[in-house]
């Protein structure tokens, strides 16, 4: 038998890598050499508007959350330097956990260090050998990885497809009982919501249970910013929703809230929990004042909403083909992966930052530009970054109908 | 007479024709990705088809094992039984 090397499985990645530069800019080595503000940066040693941030509500240089973050710094040092569960939970680790509680009108939720971790960290805790996930074929890596954490059995559904999960709902028969659906409230990559109604329509129907990562949604949708959930509707039915501090909450971190009493319980048997430091002070200061924000100022989401939807209509006249929903995720698509790779280069060259997604990393295998809006987008920086795609757009349709 | 397992393989082929081209030889040791060169949204898709026709729920470990028409026709019939 021929001996492989340990590290020879490199060479596929390298010569991956090198590939996706020998065509151009290789989108995963882009470097923002200054922050200047949430939708701005010099990229390249330009001025560029950043329109792929999931900074949605634009609160990363909010004066308040920074003002929080410097004085918990100054208070109460650099990190932690250890685990909750072995050297302690500093007070604001539990106070931003009650807040979170309140916030999401829940008795209980549990904090974790990152968004990927909270993922991983439920998942864990709360199914194990012998259990069931029903998944949405579309959900983020990081549930993906939960379940495999987990020991449970995994079905995926078709994306969004009812007729999919009910069959797997009704397959599974007498194990629908000990099943958790897993889906997301906005999907990241296209921009388009979970039927929730409809799924927990399901959820019933079969005694199941329901997990929602509102990642993307979290203080976008909904009367109180809760999330799809809350816009649809669905908060009571909805077992337990996780999320992360690192999208609209502009810090690092993530969560799970739940009804369930046994939420506090997880603390016990997630090893993502347990075995990892806890956040900083000052991430878990600019963490609740920017939850606060989001309480209190509804005015964020709503010019969220507005400058989404001009930058969606501007894109649509453009006769680009776009995601079905209206959200702050815009996914433009392409044909080709070489020229959506082209654009997204151009697009760069002209000072706008967007997201280039090219197969295997995209749900339906297509190729496309995404575009996350932020309320502190300007309607003049909407109209620059229209104006570019249509400066880019244009004149690669007419050479394209020319040849 | 042709084995259940013959039989599954044979409804695998005709699912999998739909996708590949057809002149390509479609064997029980026929892999999906190397000889096939199907992409893993492709695999995932054919694997629902196969699902929806044989009224089974397959889970993603299972699956991980799983590289041709011959390992796939196995857990299906090891399900069809249930």
């Amino acid at each position: 038998m021929d001996k492989v090397d340990l590290l020879a499985k490199f060479d596929k990645i390298s010569a991956n890598r090198d590939q996706l530069s020998a065509v151009g800019r290789d989108p995963t080595s882009i470097v923002i050499d200054r922050i200047i503000s949430p939708t701005e940066a010099i990229i390249d040693g330009k001025p560029t508007i950043l329109v792929g941030t999931n900074n949605y509500l634009g609160l990363t240089f909010d004066p308040e959350c920074v003002a929080a973050g410097q004085s918990a710094l100054a208070e109460a040092g650099t990190g932690t330097t250890g685990s909750r569960m072995a050297n302690g939970s500093y007070a604001p680790h539990l106070a931003l956990e009650h807040e979170l509680a309140e916030f999401y009108d829940v008795p209980h939720a549990m904090v974790f260090s990152t968004g990927y971790a909270a993922n991983l960290g439920t998942l864990a805790a709360l199914v194990n050998t012998g259990d069931v996930v029903v998944m949405d074929a579309d959900a983020h890596a990081s549930l993906y990885d939960g379940c495999r954490m987990s020991g449970g059995s995994v079905y995926r559904f078709r994306h969004n497809d009812m007729t999919s999960l009910g069959n797997r709902l009704r397959r599974l028969a007498e194990k629908a009982s000990r099943t958790l659906i897993v889906v997301e409230g906005l999907y990241s990559v296209l921009g388009d919501r979970a039927p929730l109604r409809e799924i927990v329509a399901l959820k019933r129907e079969f005694g199941a249970h329901l997990l929602v990562d509102e990642a993307h949604s979290l203080g976008i949708y909904g009367e109180h910013g809760r999330g799809v959930c809350e816009e649809l509707g669905v908060m009571e039915d909805v077992d337990f929703i996780v999320g992360t501090f690192s999208k609209s909450l502009g810090a690092t971190g993530g969560f799970c809230a739940s009804r369930h009493d046994v939420l506090p319980l997880f603390r016990y048997a997630s090893r993502p929990y347990i075995f990892t430091a806890s956040g900083n002070p000052s991430v878990i200061a600019t963490t609740r004042a920017a939850l606060r924000q989001i309480s209190a100022r509804p005015q964020l989401r709503q010019k969220l909403h507005d400058n989404a939807e001009r930058l969606y209509r501007g894109l649509e006249a453009m006769g680009l083909r776009l995601g079905a929903d209206v959200s702050p995720v815009i996914a433009v698509r392409f044909e080709q992966s070489e020229d959506a790779a082209r654009t997204w280069e151009r697009l760069l060259e002209a000072g706008i930052y967007t997201n280039l997604f090219v197969p295997p990393a995209t749900p339906d295998g297509s190729s496309l530009l995404r575009c996350s809006v932020s309320a502190a987008h300007s309607e003049e920086q909407i109209d620059t970054i229209l104006q570019r795609f249509r400066e880019i757009i244009e004149p690669a349709r007419s050479r394209a109908a020319g040849s | 007479m042709a084995t259940q397992q013959e039989k599954i393989e044979e409804a695998l082929r005709e699912i999998l024709s739909g996708s590949v081209d057809s002149s390509v030889d479609l064997a029980s040791n026929t892999n999906f990705v190397s000889d096939l060169g199907l992409e893993s949204i492709q695999v995932l898709e054919f694997v629902m088809e196969v699902e929806e026709r044989f009224d089974i729920a397959i889970d993603m470990e299972s699956l991980s094992d799983v590289h041709t028409i011959g390992e796939l026709a196995r857990i299906v019939a090891g399900l069809v039984e249930d």
